[in-house]
């Protein structure tokens, strides 16, 4: 996943063809362009380049199974709302079209479903913490979410407190645990 | 049964930690009892904020023991996983702030001080239903066990720096640690309003540091802080963020008189046929009973724990009936929690990098905390530090969006985009007084992962609490204006922080638990040491404190040679 591009086509073509492992493939595509509502792609990359969905599907198979029967009523909520107010599935919606939905959502007004709310914080927040999160849990893809906001990510130590001025280093992963001696050696330090 | 113990430490973290290297170098036979793991390197070295911040709940150490919360008796509870307690050898200490400030002289006498001295009346302040006591000890009583704290450990600050503090027996070991943007803004807004900023002391090496004669050489030295700001919430991959696992439990370990068992759930404080204190029963790792008799038992848990054990360890003795040290209905009583009130700030004149370390952010002002100002009219008694902090990976701050802005979309990514490297906050600890309806008692259905009732806190603010967070606010905007930020906003937390009380310290068995050395009243082999024993808690984190009383308690137990006999 490091050989994406971030924002170019490709990248997302090649990202569609993962496959999931606990949402169904309608499902993440419901997902995925909600994300893509809530943290768009403008100037910069937005949810769909970081693969929020991707943290998400992990998140729901590894850490929070409990929560996939939230997802898949939500996902079908978001479906069957937009196809009462616009007669389309929610993927298929305009941008403007989906947001007027999410804010359904957000605000509670769905009827027939009293957990819109809290449905679309838990969405909102999970689409963040892919954004944002390490890359170890499936998002963050190419660090896009730390490039956004100007994150260095999990550096070692700022040897400069960088006051006033912009913090002019390459993020940077961990690709895993290291060990004390490394630290000690000073070679992450 | 395995052979009996001197003492036996119920809780490997600041106070079992402490204690062990006090009690295990004086000869004594020591158990120490940790229900959770002795953390791996790769554990808490991570810098990994999915691990340690947004998924920390469904770790094991965490999430096999919720608490139970309500705000009013009668309410139905909900089940809150929290990590305050840690869970590990080394205790809270492996993900704390740092924040080491010792308690002031007035800290221990509200009391005498604000009460019957006419200052609440002058200030108009309703104290209904509160539950306020003087501490039996005072400052003076602590003053060379927090000196041995902060040097044995190595806390950075500068002592001179602070007007409202005690007198201190010597300066910090340590400089402050380096100052970030959102400090020197911090300072400058309180110098130019007139109030007197000073270094947050920190539990969190300024530079490279090995106790010095005539304290303890034995503690191995550590690395300075480097900055990473992978800090609250997270362990420390330099160990330069202070724990009992760095610093205390090595030496005790190397005396040869600690057995350090971890993953052993204490359930039982045992009593025998004359109604003394035994030992204690616990789970071992694969879930067996294993009794652990001891001269003397030490309880030094989170104030949960240390509540729970005392109410859990009920005999048909009358006088244990309600459980140990309860016979006078104390065990539970006069918890407090600090509400934190929260003032974040966006700038456009400046770049914070908010992410970048100390953790616990820099700089404080005492002028507004306990009886430092004058309170007539005010309302209130009491206050509480306001302080810079505010910091950390951008998946703790993306909930940090100005009153009434978007949450999502385009704008808000705009907004986030720009000001994540640009923002921070102000971080008050108001402190709450004791009062009748907050307190701790046991679940009476819900259970944890051993079948252990879990703890149940009632616990709500009051009257005095409302008006002096208004008031903190109101503060802590005007500051937070004069660093010049562009738009100020303010938030309260009401879920609590940084809880105190329920085994609550006095002379009069009828309204206290344990007594000025921490012994349970009627039960001398028996201690509580932890924040569970604060009368009141101050506008600081108890940690300090805590291993002051750890430290005193010690100094008491190994000279009561008669108890080992």
């Amino acid at each position: 996943m490091d050989d994406i591009a971030l924002g170019s086509p490709s990248a997302a073509k090649t990202s569609q063809q993962e496959r999931f492992r606990a949402l169904a493939a309608a499902e993440a595509k419901v997902v995925k362009a909600a994300a893509a509502r809530i943290f768009p792609t403008t100037d910069t990359p937005g949810a769909t380049e970081a693969g929020a969905v991707y943290y998400i599907d992990c998140t729901l198979e590894q850490a929070f199974p409990k929560l996939l029967p939230a997802y898949r009523k939500g996902c079908a909520a978001l479906d069957q709302h937009a196809r009462k107010k616009f007669k389309r599935a929610f993927v298929a919606l305009t941008p403007e079209e989906q947001d007027g939905i999410l804010t359904d959502f957000e605000q509670g007004h769905v009827p027939g479903f009293p957990d819109a709310s809290d449905f679309f914080s838990l969405l909102r927040r999970h689409t963040m913490e892919g954004v944002l999160g390490e890359p170890a849990y499936g998002g963050n893809r190419g660090l896009a979410g730390w490039r956004v906001v100007n994150f260095p990510g999990q550096q070692f130590g700022y040897a400069d407190p960088y006051i006033d001025r912009v913090v002019d280093l390459e993020p940077v992963a961990l690709d895993g645990p290291f060990s004390q001696e490394e630290v000690l050696n000073g070679r992450k330090r | 049964m395995a052979a009996s113990a001197d003492v036996c430490l119920i809780g490997m973290g600041a106070v079992g930690g402490i204690l062990a290297k006090e009690l295990a170098s004086a000869g004594l036979k020591v158990v120490g009892l940790e229900r959770g793991v002795n953390p791996p390197y790769a554990d808490y070295s991570l810098k990994d904020s999915i691990h340690a911040i947004v998924r920390h709940s469904i770790h094991d150490s965490v999430r096999h023991e919720p608490v139970a919360r309500r705000n009013r008796r009668g309410e139905r509870t909900r089940l809150r996983t929290t990590s305050s307690p840690t869970n590990q050898v080394g205790g809270a200490l492996m993900r704390w702030t740092g924040q080491s400030s010792r308690f002031t002289p007035g800290d221990f006498k509200v009391f005498t001080n604000e009460i019957a001295s006419g200052v609440a009346a002058r200030a108009g302040a309703d104290l209904k239903g509160y539950t306020v006591a003087d501490w039996p000890i005072s400052y003076d009583d602590l003053e060379p066990y927090y000196t041995k704290y902060e040097w044995e450990t190595g806390v950075a600050g500068e002592g001179g720096e602070n007007p409202f503090a005690g007198p201190r027996s010597r300066n910090f070991p340590l400089p402050p640690l380096r100052d970030t943007a959102k400090s020197l803004l911090f300072k400058n807004a309180c110098a130019s309003l007139g109030y007197h900023p000073y270094h947050t002391p920190n539990g969190i090496l300024s530079r490279a540091y090995k106790p010095p004669a005539p304290f303890d050489q034995r503690i191995p030295e550590r690395p300075a802080c480097v900055y990473c700001g992978h800090c609250n919430g997270y362990g420390c991959h330099v160990e330069a963020k202070a724990s009992t696992l760095f610093t205390h439990i090595p030496v005790a370990l190397d005396t040869g008189n600690l057995d350090l068992r971890t993953r052993c759930k204490v359930f039982n404080i045992n009593i025998d046929a004359g109604g003394r204190v035994s030992g204690v029963s616990y789970f071992d790792a694969n879930g067996t009973v294993r009794e652990q008799r001891a001269a003397v038992v030490v309880i030094g848990g989170y104030l949960y724990d240390n509540v729970r054990l005392l109410l859990l360890s009920r005999s048909s003795k009358r006088a244990h009936a309600r459980g140990l040290g309860n016979s006078h209905s104390m065990v539970g009583r006069h918890i407090m929690a600090h509400e934190d009130v929260r003032i974040s700030g966006i700038f456009d004149d400046h770049i914070i990098n908010g992410f970048i370390g100390p953790g616990s952010g820099g700089c404080r002002i005492d002028d507004f905390n306990g009886n430092n100002f004058d309170h007539t009219k005010l309302g209130f008694i009491r206050g509480g530090t306001i302080g810079t902090s505010g910091g950390g990976p951008p998946v703790e701050r993306f909930n940090i969006v100005p009153l009434g802005q978007p949450k999502w979309g385009a704008a808000y990514k705009e907004y986030f985009a720009r000001y994540y490297t640009r923002m921070f906050d102000l971080n008050m600890q108001p402190e709450t007084l004791p009062h009748k309806d907050n307190y701790l008692d046991l679940h009476p259905t819900e259970r944890d992962a051993w079948g252990i009732p879990l703890p149940r806190v009632t616990f709500t603010a009051h009257e005095n609490e409302k008006r002096l967070h208004r008031f903190l606010a109101g503060v802590g905007e005007k500051i937070m204006k004069a660093t010049g930020a562009s738009q100020v906003w303010s938030s309260f937390t009401r879920r609590g922080s940084r809880w105190a009380g329920g085994t609550r310290m006095g002379t009069d068995p009828s309204n206290s638990v344990v007594n000025d050395q921490c012994q349970v009243h009627g039960q001398e082999n028996l201690f509580v040491i932890g924040s569970s024993v604060f009368p009141t808690m101050a506008g600081y984190p108890p940690t300090a404190t805590v291993a002051a009383l750890a430290y005193r308690a010690a100094d008491f137990i190994r000279g009561q040679r008669s108890l080992f006999q």
